[in-house]
């Protein structure tokens, strides 16, 4: 576990300093493979576990993670000056006063958390994650980036930082799974926000600086609630033991309303969560690789990890649980709206991550062990269709020039391999028999099984559901158009870049197919090591079939598609005038020629981002707003709102 | 056993007619004559029918789609073509753009004409398309099992 | 051996080749009826009640030809996921994996008609995946409330009812009717293809398709049939085998009800569509699932 945490470090450094191409690539290969393996094997050595906590303690690693605290306000401040970006700037120095408050409390040194790592299932999961999949978008980058600089030589090549940082973030990943002691949390938290801040920026020029700047606004914000919550923690709990801080709160669930409420507002932000999904959009200017590391194993991912980690005393939290159910539910929903607008593979990618993730949060809301058995496999199986269909998108565009989905009109022919590789992830993100609907049918259930049914989420769910099936079909439609016979660009791609999509797509399958294994192996561990009981959500046995249906799907899709065909070619049909049938011209009424094209819908008038957006945005406010107000209020015993689960 | 003759689905198309025909076509595929007793449906789309009913003659403009038409159906096909213009042109057969009947563009297999063409022709016509049909279907059946 | 006969997948197995066999015949008795009773309601005499028999022996006759080598490929894993779907179904297993997996049919077909790249195939494959999108929340819901009303998502949960659960599910039922006229293709909802002869899309979804792969399509709308009607009739059954028949006599009311509107309605647009599914979804079942949650 160490390892895990300190080698990315080394890679890091070592990476920083190296300036010769060839050099980095041996050096990403092989730090890439070395923390994949090792945590393949960290996951072996723990596979099953209930949770185990080391006795561990060092002065040293407060000292270094106060250190790092200061650091990541005054680097921030820093560049907020330099850019004149007042409100970074100002959030900025809050939060370093916050940090010396904190300091100056000496909690820390009163109460020393006697335990500060641990290993529990789904750390055991989220390391598997991180250690696989980003590794994995770390050897795509190293293709992608080649290209990126050829394609834009007016960007500075700034490479050596790209790389140290994304190891960095690999390992402030690590530090936010397994640590049990709430400071170093918050320092891997922090660590996170500042190492995507500088990745979103890479290009410096406008545009990313912005989007630099919106995320780090939004995230110091979560920063700064989750800084409140450990002050707090400090002065009321007088602990900073995670785990102590959780049976705690459900011994006495007042007591922890209000750092449960500023935490869960964090992890909101971090999971870029409405109001706050802006700054996960704006990210999508960054290099695709920063894209798909943000998406899928990291940082919004450590937003709604911290989120399932206290799933439990949403049960008996009725203010925060209320919060995460809405704003989930209210996200999920009209992200999945808004996505149908967009013909920007990037944007609509984006918007169904904010989507997912809200279910997540959702889950976490509800709390209960159904939920959470829901949201790790939608973890799970949303971090490797993301990533993978985020390098897809990253490969795609470099080829055929565009990330826009029209654009992608018969990529099934002009990038054969790749095209089958978008189409499985899309498959795995929305449609049954793979992992992404299955765990979104245990999200359904568990919402239904909650002690009181969660009707509005249910709603939410259902009406999300059909948009989410719009949205992915359509782009699955204009993937797979065959017509003619144009050229197959496919021949340019990186290896590093097969390396990295092959390996997701493997993975994707892998999970599909061994769900019910991963059910049993992983998920249940987790859960019966919190509740001490585990209820079956979806039977072994639906499991199976869709795991014998994942399978015939993949065969389909790689081995029958595009075998040449015994039948007789014959043309579309083109109201018989047809000047070119190939290429879909026909003679029109003036003797000229025009070619027929059809274009998706967007229904910009129904689900465009100016009706939707702003109604998201001022309801979700309002529930933070309220859940804050409230929240406070009952701590103090002034108002206790009713018994949890009404919604 | 060929089913082709128990649903027998028909594409319209005027070539070049003064309309006086299709209306007639129209009239026969209407509730009326009741033509859905026999299977026969008109679709809009060539790669579904098995009779092309042709109507008015062809020109130097229209052959193409004749011929497109045509050649999207799948076999086995049958070809009528319905009033006096689509079997030799008829008034029209000097006109300076005309080229004549159907039959200078694709193969035609039954002629049924009139000026305009009564529906009774028309119905009469497809009957005898149907046993065309018939036989094209079982020599296709015959070259399918052969190859 | 006990175990076997009663291990869900057997049952899964059994239910799928059995609903392979018997559902393509019942579909298409039912799809003779249907143009029978339409030709009556319009004057007619119409066709032999084996009509949609031969129509597709007529298809499989003809000649093998494609657009493009994949479309057959793609509406024939729809065929077999309808097969799967009506053999959950109907071996008394999860509703939901039902729905999900018509779902997953339903998109095999609808790559289909986009693999083509024909503008009229894509416009028909664009309002196919609208019409699945307008009708997914009800049919969601049908089966939350399913749930609430039974305490299982298991079909065969209904034969241990005292009543028929459309009683406690009035509002979800009727937002399954509603969408029924989309899931059967019948106007006013018949945007995607239409079984009448001219639409302003040519053919539609199905305009590329011929020979054996558009046989395989009007088997599977036979299938479609057959399981949505199955749908309906699980509302109105409880006890035991005997109330089958009240269920399959009810289905068969919804059937003609489905036909009458059918014959008299024109097509709409589809943005009516989309509203008035969703808000007969949101109203009706939305109001029937909260009023279940909270008594």
């Amino acid at each position: 576990m160490g390892f895990l945490l300190l080698f990315p470090l080394a890679v890091a450094a070592v990476l920083a300093v190296v300036r010769n191409s060839a050099f980095r690539r041996v050096v990403v290969y092989a730090g890439a493979i070395v923390i994949a393996v090792a945590s393949i094997a960290f996951v072996a050595m723990h596979i099953g576990t209930y949770g185990e906590y080391y006795d561990f303690e060092s002065e040293i690693v407060n000292i270094v993670c106060t250190i790092v605290d200061f650091l990541i306000g005054f680097i921030v401040a820093f560049l907020a000056w330099r850019y004149k970006k007042w409100m970074a700037l100002t959030l900025a120095c809050v939060q370093i006063a916050l940090t010396a408050v904190f300091v100056a409390g000496g909690w820390e040194a009163m109460y020393p958390v006697a335990q500060s790592l641990y290993v529990d299932s789904l750390s055991v999961l989220m390391a598997a994650i991180i250690g696989v999949v980003g590794t994995g978008i770390g050897v795509y980058a190293l293709g992608y980036m080649d290209d990126h600089h050829s394609a834009h030589p007016a960007i500075k090549d700034r490479r050596p930082r790209f790389f140290a940082l994304f190891f960095v973030f690999l390992s402030a990943m690590f530090l936010i799974v397994f640590s049990n002691n709430m400071v170093w949390l918050f320092t891997g938290w922090e660590v996170t926000t500042v190492c995507s801040f500088l990745l979103i920026g890479y290009d410096q020029n406008q545009i990313s600086v912005t989007n630099a700047f919106r995320q780090i606004v939004m995230n110091m914000l979560g920063g700064i609630a989750f800084c409140c919550a450990l002050i707090y923690c400090g002065v009321a709990m007088k602990t900073f033991d995670y785990s102590e801080f959780i049976s705690a709160g459900m011994v006495d669930p007042l007591l922890v309303v209000v750092p449960l409420v500023c935490l869960s507002f964090a992890g909101i932000t971090k999971a870029a969560q409405m109001p706050f999904h802006t700054w996960l959009l704006g990210a999508m200017v960054a290099p695709t690789p920063t894209s798909a590391l943000l998406h899928s194993s990291t940082m919004v991912k450590a937003g709604v990890f911290i989120l399932l980690k206290m799933a439990p005393l949403y049960t008996v939290n009725f203010v925060p649980s209320v919060m995460l159910v809405l704003i989930g539910g209210i996200t999920f929903c009209l992200c999945s709206f808004l996505a149908i607008s967009q013909s920007n593979a990037k944007r609509v990618l984006a918007y169904s991550t904010i989507a997912n993730l809200g279910l997540i949060v959702a889950c976490a809301g509800v709390g209960t062990p159904e939920a959470v058995w829901a949201g790790m496999f939608l973890i799970l199986f949303h971090a490797v269709a993301k990533s993978l269909l985020f390098m897809c998108v990253g490969t795609a565009e470099h080829h055929i020039g565009s990330r826009d989905i029209e654009s992608m009109d018969g990529l099934f022919q002009t990038m054969p391999r790749l095209a089958r590789y978008m189409m499985l992830g899309i498959m795995v993100m929305f449609i049954a028999p793979f992992g992404m609907l299955i765990a979104k049918w245990g999200t359904l259930v568990s919402f239904l099984d909650a002690p009181t049914p969660h009707v509005v989420l249910i709603l939410l769910l259902a009406f999300g559901s059909g948009a989410t099936f719009l949205f992915w079909a359509k782009w699955l439609g204009k993937l797979s158009g065959i017509a003619g016979n144009p050229d197959d660009v496919e021949t340019t791609v990186h290896s590093s870049e097969w390396i990295g999509t092959g390996l997701m797509v493997a993975l994707s399958i892998l999970c599909c197919i061994a769900m019910p294994a991963i059910s049993d192996f992983v998920v249940r561990p987790y859960i019966e090591g919190v509740w001490g009981e585990f209820l079956t959500v979806l039977s072994s046995d639906n499991l199976w079939i869709s795991s014998i249906c994942s399978i015939f799907v993949v065969c389909v899709l790689f081995g029958a598609l595009g075998r040449p065909s015994k039948k007789k070619h014959v043309g579309i049909y083109l109201s018989g005038i047809s000047a070119d049938n190939d290429a879909h011209v026909f003679r029109n009424s003036m003797s000229g020629t025009t070619t027929a094209s059809a274009r998706n819908w967007y229904m910009e008038s129904l689900f465009g981002e100016q009706a939707i957006d702003p109604v998201g945005t001022v309801v979700c406010i309002g529930i933070i707003v309220g859940a804050f107000i409230v929240g406070i209020l009952s701590s103090q015993g002034i108002f206790i709102p009713g018994i949890p689960g009404l919604m | 056993m060929p089913f082709a003759s128990k649903s027998p689905w028909v594409i319209h198309y005027d070539a070049s007619s003064c309309n006086g025909c299709d209306i007639e076509v129209l009239a026969a595929l209407c509730p009326g004559y009741d033509v859905e007793r026999f299977g026969i449906i008109n679709t809009g789309n060539p790669k579904h029918a098995d009779i092309f009913l042709v109507t008015g003659s062809v020109n130097e403009r229209n052959i193409k789609v004749v011929q497109e038409i045509y050649n999207q159906m799948v076999e086995p096909k049958v070809v009528i073509a319905c009033g006096v213009c689509a079997c030799s042109g008829g008034i029209f057969h000097d006109c300076y753009n005309v080229i004549g009947g159907v039959d200078q563009a694709i193969p035609v297999d039954v002629y049924a004409p009139g000026c305009a063409v009564r529906p009774e022709a028309i119905i009469d016509a497809v009957v005898q398309g149907i046993g065309i049909l018939d036989e094209k279907s079982k020599a296709l059946a015959a070259k399918k099992k052969g190859a | 051996m006990n175990s076997i006969i009663s291990n869900p997948i057997f049952l899964v197995v059994i239910g799928t080749i059995g609903f392979a066999i018997c559902a393509p015949v019942i579909g298409c008795l039912l799809a003779g009826l249907e143009r029978k009773i339409s030709a009556r309601m319009q004057g007619r005499v119409g066709p032999s009640i084996l009509q949609p028999y031969y129509d597709v022996r007529k298809l499989i006759e003809k000649d093998d030809v494609s657009v493009n080598g994949a479309d057959g490929i793609y509406v024939s894993c729809a065929l077999i996921f309808a097969f799967l779907a009506g053999g959950i179904f109907y071996s008394g297993q999860n509703l939901l994996l039902c729905v999900f997996v018509i779902t997953l049919s339903v998109l095999f077909f609808i790559i289909a008609a986009y693999s083509t790249r024909s503008p009229y195939a894509e416009i028909g494959a664009h309002r196919e995946t609208m019409q699945v999108m307008a009708y997914e929340p009800a049919v969601l819901l049908m089966a939350v409330g399913f749930y609430q009303a039974t305490g299982t998502f298991n079909v065969g949960g209904v034969f241990f009812m005292n009543g028929p659960i459309v009683v406690p599910l009035i509002g979800v039922f009727i937002a399954l009717a509603f969408v029924l006229t989309i899931k059967l293709r019948k106007s006013p909802f018949d945007l995607s293809y239409s079984h009448h002869g001219h639409q302003e899309i040519v053919k539609g979804i199905t305009t590329e398709m011929s020979g054996k792969t558009l046989a395989q399509v009007e088997i599977m709308h036979w299938c479609e049939t057959v399981l949505f009607l199955g749908w309906v009739g699980m509302f109105f059954v409880w006890g035991g085998p005997v109330f089958l028949l009240v269920g399959l006599a009810c289905a068969l009311v919804i059937w003609f009800l489905e036909i009458w509107i059918d014959n008299n309605f024109a097509r709409v647009k589809w943005q009516s569509m989309l509203r008035w599914s969703w808000i007969v979804a949101l109203v009706a079942g939305g109001i029937n699932i909260a009023v279940l949650a909270f008594i």
